[in-house]
């Protein structure tokens, strides 16, 4: 049997989401995890890039960010941020885009700007990034929502989604056939409708029920008839994310507890000579 | 007309950098993002008080709450800034945002950093890509009022283009891993924004981890991200980037990061790490050395990277000059002699 964490299970499907092949941009956290394991075990031949501008990434731990040293020693291509963007993703050379969610609507499009109003928020986010234009010119966006949520108006439009429905985001000149196609929230697995193109649940993490999602989400959220049990990790994808990133195995809260003791060891200062 | 800064010796302090091409008021661009960001540089800025400061910043970690802290800013053009914190706890950005002393303009990565790429061409605009029109970054405005994104007909198909408008900061501060006198700046691993962030700028500051010799630079000159000529200032600033982290000198220093946005949960907390960091140290030395009173060197040296180096390029041409050795030109087949008797015959020569 094998024994995974609820950041684990969350990694090794998304890394299903990569094919052998793709070319592939990823952000920090469990995307840049699951394209390594993606990388280590089904997708050898995929190429993973940053937006600042490294092409052919071979992380050897858990990048802080996208353009640390762990991204940096054996890569393919050394460009820049306008490089990656008009001459690789918006030449449609991008497969995949993995992205973070703030809060997302029934189309899929999605906010990672402000919470509230836009001068009296709420709350600021990290603001929108590569999103815009990944989510508008890769051919997949697989998304992952921790913390997130599921709204019936964005308080402010980031990334464009399929827009109004269905038929609106090729009308309105973005590639056809591109979007957001699967969401990665912490219960479960969304992925869009082809002829409506709105949102429903595909699958449920085990320990999840469908009661518990229907909550979260402020309409009548559509649900799969033949809803899935999502898979669990096999043995040697836990031990690969481990091996890679013990953090994004402990998970958040796990992770500060962890490392509370070193970070006092510090403040405590000279303690090390 | 942009100003050039022809080969003079210029290397200087921060303190005398800053002081000399930093002026309230102006609109700076930090020129790294994310990576080997110029510390060193903006904690000078901050201790000089500069104020009314209109900041581009394409991504940031802590060096943007590091400059609101400071009041030196005034209004910020954004495409990203790191939150660790959730939403009951307020950032340094929305403390400022709430007081009404910054006014903020919300943009993409691409489209702000294409507003530099434009601006360093000399272009009035440049295209982007149109789905931005279907976000609120198109719709809501509020520092650059009608002039935020614009729409043109191309000529050639009659489509509708979204462009934005070039844009040429005052100056940009920038960390490289080495440089030389003259300002001819080095950069490798993640190139992100820097090129286009300085050649935008009218003046650029650079501080290097190394000062090099010329003859380092034009041996390796794909590595050079900014010509000497338009860099007005060379700082040596070793750990100048710390505690962001530059690929062959040192990592970065979560440690040290977690501490800072620990600390700047509170208004109260955050002046203190200032006064702590950057109020309360000289310059980059002085930084170091209480780095080292507080926390020890062992923990620094620690952040120290190990060499990885890059397998040198052979430039290596024949070398071959118009006369060899003996004085006889290779194309020509003939010696200098009998090319000057030849050029006598034949050359149209003129008295004068």
């Amino acid at each position: 049997m094998v024994r995974y964490t609820e950041s684990e299970i969350i990694v090794a499907n998304a890394a299903r989401e990569i094919e052998d092949n793709d070319i592939v941009v990823i952000g920090q956290g469990i995307p840049m995890a699951a394209g390594v394991l993606a990388k280590a075990t089904h997708a050898p031949n995929c190429i993973i890039l940053t937006e600042a501008g490294l092409v052919g990434i071979d992380p050897f731990r858990n990048p802080l960010h996208i353009a640390d040293p762990t991204c940096s020693q054996g890569y393919d291509y050394s460009c820049d941020m306008i490089d990656v963007f008009a001459t690789i993703t918006h030449r449609g050379l991008v497969d995949v885009t993995f992205l973070g969610v703030g809060e997302i609507d029934r189309f899929g499009n999605m906010n990672s700007t402000v919470f509230g109003d836009y001068d009296d928020f709420r709350m600021r986010m990290m603001g929108a990034g590569g999103a815009p234009e990944f989510f508008g010119y890769a051919r997949k966006a697989v998304l992952t929502m921790r913390g997130g949520r599921f709204v019936t108006k964005l308080d402010y439009c980031s990334s464009p989604g399929y827009l109004e429905g269905y038929g609106a985001r090729e009308k309105a000149g973005f590639p056809p056939g591109s979007g957001p196609k699967v969401v990665y929230g912490t219960k479960g697995v969304f992925r869009f409708e082809e002829e409506s193109c709105e949102i429903y649940l595909d699958g449920l993490f085990p320990g999840n029920a469908v009661e518990e999602v229907l909550a979260e989400v402020p309409w009548d959220l559509k649900v799969a008839p033949d809803l899935r049990k999502l898979p669990a990790p096999t043995q040697e994808e836990v031990d690969l994310i481990r091996e890679f990133a013990p953090e994004i195995s402990a998970g958040r809260k796990l992770q500060l507890e962890l490392s509370i003791p070193r970070i006092l060891q510090i403040i405590a200062g000279r303690s090390e000579g | 007309m942009l100003e050039k800064y022809m080969n003079e010796d210029k290397r200087m302090t921060a303190k005398e950098a800053i002081e000399r091409f930093v002026s309230d008021g102006d609109s700076l661009v930090i020129g790294n993002c994310l990576y080997a960001t110029p510390y060193a540089l903006l904690h000078e800025v901050i201790r000089q008080g500069k104020k009314g400061l209109t900041v581009f910043q394409q991504g940031g970690i802590d060096e943007l709450d590091q400059l609101l802290l400071g009041k030196c800013v005034s209004r910020l053009v954004l495409a990203y800034n790191f939150r660790v914190a959730g939403e009951r706890i307020e950032t340094t950005l929305e403390r400022a945002l709430r007081s009404g002393e910054v006014e903020i303009e919300d943009y993409s990565n691409y489209t702000l950093l294409t507003m530099l790429q434009a601006g360093a061409m000399g272009y009035p605009f440049l295209p982007v890509m149109n789905g931005i029109r279907d976000t609120d970054l198109f719709r809501v405005e509020r520092i650059f009022k009608g002039q935020k994104f614009g729409e043109v007909e191309c000529p050639f198909t009659g489509e509708k283009v979204v462009v934005v408008r070039g844009r040429n900061p005052d100056v940009a501060v920038v960390h490289v891993q080495r440089a030389d006198r003259f300002g001819n700046a080095q950069l490798w691993g993640a190139l992100i924004n820097t090129k286009w962030a300085c050649l935008a700028s009218k003046r650029v500051i650079v501080s290097c981890e190394q000062l090099v010799d010329e003859d380092t630079i034009r041996r390796t000159p794909d590595l050079t991200v900014v010509p000497g000529f338009r860099v007005c200032a060379v700082v040596e600033e070793p750990w100048g980037a710390h505690p962001a982290e530059i690929l062959g000198f040192y990592d970065y220093d979560m440690i040290f990061r977690t501490l800072f946005f620990m600390q700047t949960m509170t208004e109260e907390g955050g002046s203190a790490w200032m006064d702590e960091w950057v109020h309360g140290v000289e310059d980059r030395q002085a930084y170091l050395q209480h780095y080292a009173d507080r926390f020890g060197m062992k923990y620094l040296s620690d952040l120290k990277a190990r060499p990885y180096t890059s397998i040198p390029a052979d430039y290596g041409a024949t070398g071959r000059r118009a006369w060899d050795e003996n004085d006889v030109s290779f194309n020509f087949q003939m010696t200098r002699g009998e090319f000057l008797e030849a050029l006598e015959e034949k050359g149209g020569l003129t008295d004068g």
